[in-house]
């Protein structure tokens, strides 16, 4: 279910404005809102230039405190420090950042640099690693030998695959030089060739001019390699990747080395600052006079006779609390899921959909029943169920902060439960095998390989129950917020739905002949009231539909037995290999195709139920679109429901008074 | 009618509808990766249009029970 939230306006005088901020901040109780969009007219504070000119200079500080602990990688424990504003002597932190920062720079421009270089350097090596067979006399002559000569050499890569480029080059050089010059071209990479160009050192300029006038453009080589031989500059550029890397992890060390000292107290103020910087932009959000201020926040309702209290015992009585009336469907209100702790971990699976509107469903109580029930009735097998419950309790003991992969292992832990009880249902354990040892079908139920109908009414059943479990709850919630047409839609597919029943019950032979005529009247007035709900000539093409969509979605919910099927067959032909193949062989590929079907079971069936929630059920009521509740000044990072969860467990890890705490 | 051919049926409504699910799904799914790169928080919503076509592989499911079911 979402958490109640109340509306509270602070009224308070102007000199108390920094406590109050810092007490909200430390009581992390509220999300600050902001008070020039209330219905109350109140001017925003007046500038304080001393505030501005704080904020400026913390905000300023804490980029470059960001920017330098950047380097030194993630913080493993983020924290927030609990500082009064202007506690931080930013002239202190400012001098501590001068005596290193232009070390720093120098370090991290030269790692800049040798990185540039391990890029760029492959770019020039290439092609002239292709050129060198060309020439491969004049590739060991260097610059001082060719003036000697008095030669001088272009080499070129043409972007072509087109040789008739490269005659053209030779004509119109023939045309300038005459016979006084040597090309030699071969193709060197996709699309392009390379050529290399021998002439006199007196026709140096004709041939830049030429080369000029076809936009030949003039690539030099990086400094340190100009006066080298062609396999000369080869060997150097390669001699230099060689060392590059060593080189850039040297820096990167000394780096490390000159800002590890500081971390801790970096990360310490930087926490202090980030802190005071959330207090004092929070005042933008604020209204008043220059004798008082006006603050509107959102609260959990259950906190507010804490809030009041605390208030009241740290600021004083001066500063009064009062409660605003709400709209529960005020779309600005944030939502704060509060569900029992065992239903906890499938919150996120709720969230990782959409938020609920403020005011709507919170489906996470019913997904935590329906979505283990679905997941165990596809993998149904007391083998694989018992593997499941093995990782999820693995998933349990190692992942103990809050967040993701700790509630996936819950879900997975209730769900493998439930695959368990399916096994004894289905009657299966590693597939046939349990069967075989046994020698009697030990199945509470039926045994699914052997009862494809029942498995697909059972398949079936758990899809009806479930999406008019879902046409109720949009029933209802529309019946709430006076939506008067979806009320009939949802109550028409309901009628129509049932009448489809009917039908199908006849045409089994379950129904007697008799319902045949209640069963068609259903359909119709069913029909009828969903055309009538969407309205005009638009209702008699949508009303039918709308019935077609709830029957796929009903009908939807065999993939409970294909999914299950197809897991019950890979088993048993896991344990036909077995059979077949020499022993030792045999358990080998059984073992094998075992782990296959059960990573799959871990991961199919999963999805599979999620589907079937996020399209099939949460399709009838489920209303996203909610923003979370962030309290000013939370301390623990992540999403604000992990940060909740984080900070209840730090909560109940805290000493009780009057238990023995062991000293330090 | 011969086992056979009722079989090559069966297999056919649900290879032929996995076909057409994995041609959708691949489409979708090169679309939803882009938009879930530019925003994560979009993950949830890929994974739901991901999983429409699959219906499509249900229903040949469907087809395919009935098949055997009726005339096998």
């Amino acid at each position: 279910m979402l958490a109640k939230m109340a509306k509270v306006r602070l009224v308070g005088p102007r000199g108390r404005l920094d406590l109050v901020l810092e007490e909200l901040h430390k009581l992390e109780l509220v999300q600050l809102a902001d008070v020039k969009g209330e219905p109350y007219r109140v001017s925003p504070l007046p500038e304080d230039d001393r505030r501005l000119a704080r904020a400026s200079e913390v905000r300023f500080l804490v980029a470059e405190l960001e920017a330098l602990l950047d380097l030194l990688g993630p913080d493993a424990h983020p924290g927030r420090g609990d500082l009064v504003p202007g506690e931080v002597d930013v002239s202190y932190v400012r001098s501590r950042l001068a005596e290193v920062e232009p070390a720093v720079e120098g370090l991290r421009g030269r790692i800049e640099h040798l990185e540039d270089e391990k890029i760029v350097l492959p770019r020039y090596l290439e092609p002239l690693e292709n050129l060198l067979p060309l020439v491969p006399e004049l590739a060991d002559l260097e610059d001082h030998e060719l003036d000697r000569l008095r030669l001088d050499t272009v080499a070129l890569v043409l972007n072509t695959t087109d040789l008739s480029v490269v005659e053209t080059l030779r004509r119109e050089l023939a045309e300038v030089l005459g016979s006084r010059f040597e090309l030699v071209s071969e193709e060197i990479e996709d699309g392009a060739i390379g050529c290399v160009l021998v002439f006199s050192h007196d026709d140096t300029a004709a041939v830049h001019e030429l080369l000029g006038q076809e936009h030949v453009r003039h690539a030099t080589l990086p400094e340190g390699y100009e006066r080298l031989s062609l396999s000369g500059t080869v060997a150097a550029m390669e001699g230099r990747l060689e060392e590059l890397p060593a080189e850039i992890s040297a820096a990167k060390e000394e780096l490390d080395a000159l800002l590890r000292p500081h971390e801790e107290e970096w990360r310490t103020l930087l926490a202090g600052l980030r802190a005071e910087l959330e207090q004092l932009e929070a005042a933008d959000l604020l209204g008043g006079t220059r004798r008082a201020f006006v603050a509107a926040f959102w609260v959990p309702k259950r906190d507010l006779p804490r809030l009041r209290e605390e208030l009241k015992a740290r600021v004083g009585a001066e500063v009064v609390v009062e409660e605003m009336p709400v709209d529960r469907y005020d779309g600005t209100m944030p939502v704060l899921m509060n569900n029992p702790k065992p239903v906890r971990p499938f919150e996120g699976l709720v969230r990782f959909l959409d938020l609920p509107r403020p005011g709507t469903l919170d489906p996470t109580g019913l997904m935590s029943l329906f979505l283990p029930i679905i997941f165990g009735a596809m993998v149904g097998d007391v083998v694989y169920g018992l593997l499941l419950l093995g990782v999820a309790l693995w998933m349990k003991r190692r992942f103990t902060g809050p967040g993701m992969l700790k509630d996936l292992g819950s879900v997975l832990l209730v769900g493998s439960v439930w695959s368990i009880i399916f096994g004894f249902v289905f009657g299966e354990a590693l597939g046939n095998l349990g069967y075989d040892l046994l020698g009697f079908d030990w199945a509470l139920w039926f045994y699914r390989p052997d009862g494809l109908v029942p498995l697909l009414v059972f398949a079936l059943a758990l899809g009806a129950t479930h999406v008019v479990l879902g046409l109720l709850l949009g029933i209802w919630q529309g019946w709430r917020e006076r939506h008067r047409g979806e009320v009939a839609e949802k109550v028409g597919t309901l009628i129509a739905l049932a009448g489809v029943f009917g039908l199908a019950g006849l045409v089994a032979g379950m129904m007697p002949s008799g319902a045949v005529t209640p069963a068609v009247a259903a359909v119709v007035v069913g029909l009828v009231l969903m055309m009538a709900a969407h309205g005009g000539g638009m209702g008699l093409l949508m009303g039918p539909l709308e019935l077609i969509g709830a029957l796929g979605n009903v009908l939807s919910y065999l993939r409970i037995a294909a999914v299950g099927l197809a897991s019950a067959y890979l088993a048993i032909v896991a344990n036909e290999f077995a059979a077949v193949a020499p022993l030792w062989i045999g358990i080998v590929i059984a073992a094998f195709f075992h782990a296959l079907n059960l990573a799959l079971a871990g991961f199919s069936p999963m999805i599979q139920a999620m589907r079937l929630h996020y399209v099939e059920f949460f399709g009838k009521f489920y209303e996203g679109g909610g923003r979370p509740f962030t309290p000013f000044g939370a301390r623990a990072a992540g999403p604000p429901a992990e940060a909740r969860d984080a900070r209840e467990d730090a909560v109940e890890a805290e000493p009780r008074e009057g238990r023995e705490v062991a000293p330090i | 009618m011969e086992l056979g051919l009722i079989a090559i049926g069966a297999g056919l409504a649900i290879g032929l509808a996995a076909l057409a699910s994995g041609l959708a799904q691949s489409r979708i799914g090169s679309a939803a990766m882009g938009a879930v790169a530019e925003k994560p928080e979009l993950t949830g919503r890929a994974i739901l249009l991901m999983a429409i076509p699959e219906t499509l592989v249900v229903l040949g499911f469907a087809v395919a029970a009935m098949i055997i079911l009726l005339l096998g």
